[in-house]
């Protein structure tokens, strides 16, 4: 299709695109310029603030704090949300219809609201760790996504090729991993990619239930902001760029970039 | 014929529908036998069944001396060609046919061994090492064939195995699956909706309506003597004739349609006939004769069409719509009066519905 | 489902009345062994404390509506309402339009350089909220990039106060939610056919009038699910206001916050929480009826 678009609608979209990539890239000037303020274009060029990143010890913290909640979220709501993708689709027949509706639930529910609501009940209701709340925040942050992502990577999935397996002597546990799972395989990344991402990023389920030596580094970058306004945030910032850059070259590599623009 | 499948009194439910009804079926060693009907009919859940996909109220299902009715479908051995090949896309072709072995614990050696003689039977030896995604329809199917075969399984079952190629490879499959089956000797149940293929490739056949089997028998006796209405509407049957049996003179019965036409009709020729049947005819089994002294049935022509070898008329009468086919020599025009007369070694006579 | 151990068929009479039972109950019943763990997860962790942070807003001593009648006849807090409502569907409004036109354009570009502005709007959309807000906190600020170029050029001689205001929000909401929308647009409009475009031009409409009154109709449906999306999550959002609207610009978010975090009313915070869900349930069940209703392709 190359039929002809006007050309103010062609300049609107660059302006368009110029206004979505200038910030980053202020903040990506920013966070190498040689001044104690942040400033663009940049000053000078240094690398200090990326090195005073790590001498802050709650942002090392946090980080890994962050990092790890990511991992443990993810995995977990994975661990769990796989299978029940799996049968959502598999016994579509015998399950009731309102079970599906459960993960698409949460959609209802602003994170906020879903943060303070975890404070209450199990934070302060349950007595349980900081750690262990954010834990549980996170992953049901980030379930749903697994639920649909890896369910809709199985609705195109035909259950003759599982049966098939069966038929010549492959016992069902092993027919999953050997069979279903190398064929949803995209999905499974792509819903791991997703909710890593959702829950590295997350401030408003964790504005609630982060405490007393337990922070999650968006939270920190928050709270840092209204203290210091130098470049420091800035290579956080960039530090999280290179995040998003590294999972989209995961993307490229393992699905291939066609897949985001799905 | 020893028995290699007994399916006995086999019922089965979805929910509370009941999809199956007290069905019973034995196929004979080295025998390939055909369920045949309407989407609806029960055929792919009597094969889901057999295969282990799904459990039955009640009934038994044996292979051989094996009693399969609770055994998981993995422990069965019997191989499976499904209506759209089921190959795993993930696996070369030849990882794809070697898989049953290697559940088997075959040797990676032998089984890649194996694997590659059966390719080479159904012609694929070359494409090896491609995935399915690569492959036509026809060659899908192969692979599925070998893929079921090489496990050398007591049963080898079909379910619409034809359905999603186009109508010239049809043909040349179900010839190359009854030469690899006739081969190996391979018990097989063959599920299908066309009965051409059904007939062409069976020793026999299971027609089945509503969960249950309304005949089982050779295509040849299915084709000339079907045993209902079902059956006979099912096999083309286009005439079925209500009559009643109102004078018997030794053999000789004379019956008479609705609207009062009466036939003589010989027992020696029809078979016994009760004092309700329906006499069940294709449009061959109905003469048409503009002859007033012949004995028929009197309708009305009407649409006239050329089949190449006759004539074909739809015909209205007091006994209903009929449909006979005349002599390419003397064409009738429609509004003719005519009788049609039952040609008595393509009729049947039936119980009434 | 369950990996039966191989266990050795030899004697499958005497195994099988065991077995059977065994492989009834695990298969009857699979479907909910499967999905069991993630829905008690959703229901124990999300809807029951969900549930618990509403009812406590009812059955208070004051009459079963109290807090909400405190709430409404609170000026400033109702003045908050108001705010992030208008917030809001300004958000949603300036993002339709600018996301729709951007994702015409870009649906409408050769295949590399296609991919090329998807990749573009999925990088900002995948970098977190704190970094996009964060990135104009320093263009907005007093002594931020963007009055340092104005006073630079002459067009003005004192910096001016951007920050803390309405238009400072609205600007990094808009920018939040931008690539959101022309991804969820992008593809809807490459669902509609070529086909049906050509059929418009060869009956003579303008590429203009083929615009209007084909496109645009059958992107009816993929707009709406946008502005959903736009309008909820500008709505609950916390990072943004707080970074760029501060306490000046208290939108539903930060009031809940500072609610139960500052002043400990629990119960006020809880009341934000819950009409924050009846208003967020409300328009997403009711643009989803408006959609379906609008749905050209619908059968």
């Amino acid at each position: 299709m190359t039929s002809r678009i006007n050309p103010l609608l062609i300049l609107f979209a660059v302006l368009v695109y110029i206004f979505l990539m200038g910030p980053l890239i202020i903040v990506l000037g920013a966070s190498v310029s040689d001044t104690t303020y942040l400033t663009f274009p940049p000053q000078g060029f240094s690398l200090r603030w990326f090195e005073n990143i790590f001498a802050i010890s709650a942002f090392k913290r946090t980080i890994i704090t962050s990092l790890e909640l990511a991992f443990l979220a993810t995995g977990l709501a994975l661990l769990v949300g796989i299978p029940a993708a799996y049968a959502l689709n598999r016994y579509r027949i015998k399950l009731p219809s309102w079970l599906s509706t459960v993960f698409v639930l949460p959609i209802l529910v602003p994170e906020i609201v879903l943060g303070f609501s975890l404070l209450k009940s199990v934070a302060v209701g349950m007595q349980t760790p900081i750690f262990l709340t954010l834990l549980v925040g996170h992953m049901l942050l980030v379930l749903p996504y697994c639920v649909r992502v890896v369910s809709a990577s199985l609705a195109s999935f035909d259950f003759s090729i599982e049966e098939a397996a069966v038929s010549l002597g492959s016992p069902p546990l092993k027919t999953f991993f050997t069979i279903v799972l190398p064929n949803v395989r995209s999905g499974v990344i792509a819903a791991f990619i997703l909710a890593f991402i959702t829950s590295i990023n997350d401030v408003s389920t964790s504005l609630f239930l982060t405490g007393p030596g337990v922070s999650t580094l968006p939270i920190q970058i928050l709270a840092h902001v209204e203290q210091f306004f130098d470049p420091t945030i800035a290579s956080v910032s960039v530090l999280l760029m290179l995040l998003t850059v590294a999972v989209m070259a995961i993307v490229e590599r393992t699905l291939g970039l066609t897949f985001l623009a799905k | 014929m020893t028995q290699a499948l007994t399916v006995q009194n086999l019922t089965a439910h979805y929910g509370a529908t009941k999809v199956l009804e007290d069905l019973s079926l034995s196929v004979g060693k080295g025998e390939l036998v055909s369920l045949l009907g309407a989407s609806g009919c029960g055929k792919t859940t009597t094969l889901r069944l057999i295969a282990g996909f799904l459990e039955p109220t009640s009934g038994s299902i044996r292979l051989g001396d094996k009693d399969l009715t609770r055994l998981p479908a993995y422990k069965r051995d019997i191989g499976l060609v499904f209506q759209n090949y089921a190959l795993f896309p993930h696996l070369s072709v030849l990882d794809n046919v070697g898989f049953g072995l290697k559940q088997r614990g075959v040797a990676p050696a032998d089984r890649e061994k194996r694997a590659k003689a059966m390719l080479e039977r159904v012609g694929l030896a070359q494409l090896a090492d491609r995935l399915p995604g690569a492959l036509s329809g026809g060659q899908k199917q192969r692979v599925a064939l070998a893929r079921a075969l090489v496990i050398e399984p007591p049963l080898l079952m079909f379910d619409e195995p034809l359905s999603n190629l186009d109508a010239k490879l049809r043909v040349d499959m179900r010839v190359e699956i009854r030469q690899l089956q006739r081969a190996n000797g391979t018990t097989s149940v063959y599920v299908t909706h066309d009965q051409e293929e059904a007939f062409s490739i069976s020793d026999r056949v299971a027609i089945m309506n509503a969960g249950r089997i309304m005949q089982f028998d050779t295509p040849e006796t299915l084709y000339q003597r079907p045993a209902n209405a079902f059956v006979a509407r099912f096999v083309g049957f286009e005439n079925l004739i209500p009559m009643k049996a109102v004078a018997r003179d030794g053999a000789t019965v004379t019956a008479e349609a609705a609207g009062g036409a009466r036939l003589k009709l010989s027992q020696e020729r029809f078979g016994e006939i009760a004092d309700s049947f329906v006499l069940a005819t294709r449009a061959d089994g109905l003469a048409v004769s503009t002859d007033a002294k012949d004995e028929g049935i009197p309708a009305t022509l009407g649409l006239r069409t050329y089949l190449g070898r006759a004539y074909q008329y739809q015909a209205d009468s007091a006994a209903g719509q009929l449909i006979a086919n005349g002599s390419l020599s003397a064409p009738l025009e429609p509004g003719a009066e005519a009788k049609l007369m039952p040609v008595p070694d393509q009729c049947c006579v039936l119980k009434p519905e | 489902m369950k990996a039966s151990k191989p266990r050795k068929a030899v004697n499958p009479g005497a195994a099988r009345p065991r077995q059977l039972e065994e492989n009834f109950m695990l298969k009857r019943f699979a479907g909910w062994w499967l999905a069991g763990p993630a829905t008690l997860a959703v229901l124990v962790f999300l809807i029951l404390p969900v549930a618990a942070t509403i009812a406590t807003t009812f059955g208070d001593d004051g009459g079963i509506f109290a807090p909400y009648i405190a709430f409404f006849n609170s000026g400033f807090r109702r003045a908050v309402l108001w705010r992030t409502i208008e917030i809001s569907l300004a958000t949603t409004a300036i993002s339709l339009v600018v996301g729709f036109l951007t994702a015409y354009v870009v649906s409408k570009s050769p295949g590399k350089l296609k991919s090329l502005l998807i990749i573009a709007a999925v990088f900002p959309l995948l970098t977190g909220v704190v970094v996009r807000s964060f990135a104009w906190l320093i263009i907005l600020g007093k002594n931020g990039i963007l009055n340092n170029f104005l006073v630079g050029i002459g067009a003005i001689s004192e910096p001016l106060s951007m920050l803390y205001t309405q238009g400072s929000v609205i600007v990094a909401m808009v920018y939040l939610f931008v690539p959101l929308m022309i991804l969820t647009l992008v593809g809807v409009l490459e669902n509609i056919p070529d086909d049906i475009v050509q059929a418009s031009s060869s009956l003579g409409a303008t590429p203009a009038a083929t615009f209007r009154q084909v496109i645009l109709p059958l992107a009816v449906p993929g707009l709406i699910v946008g502005a959903v999306l736009v309008f909820t999550g500008s709505f609950t959002a916390y990072a943004t206001p707080q970074l760029l609207g501060g306490e000046r610009q208290m939108v539903m978010g930060t009031l809940m916050y500072q609610r139960a975090m500052v002043s400990f009313d629990w119960v006020g915070a809880s009341t934000i929480a819950a009409i924050m869900v009846v208003i967020t349930v409300t328009v997403v069940l009711a643009m989803s009826r408006v959609a379906r209703r609008l749905n050209p392709m619908a059968t």
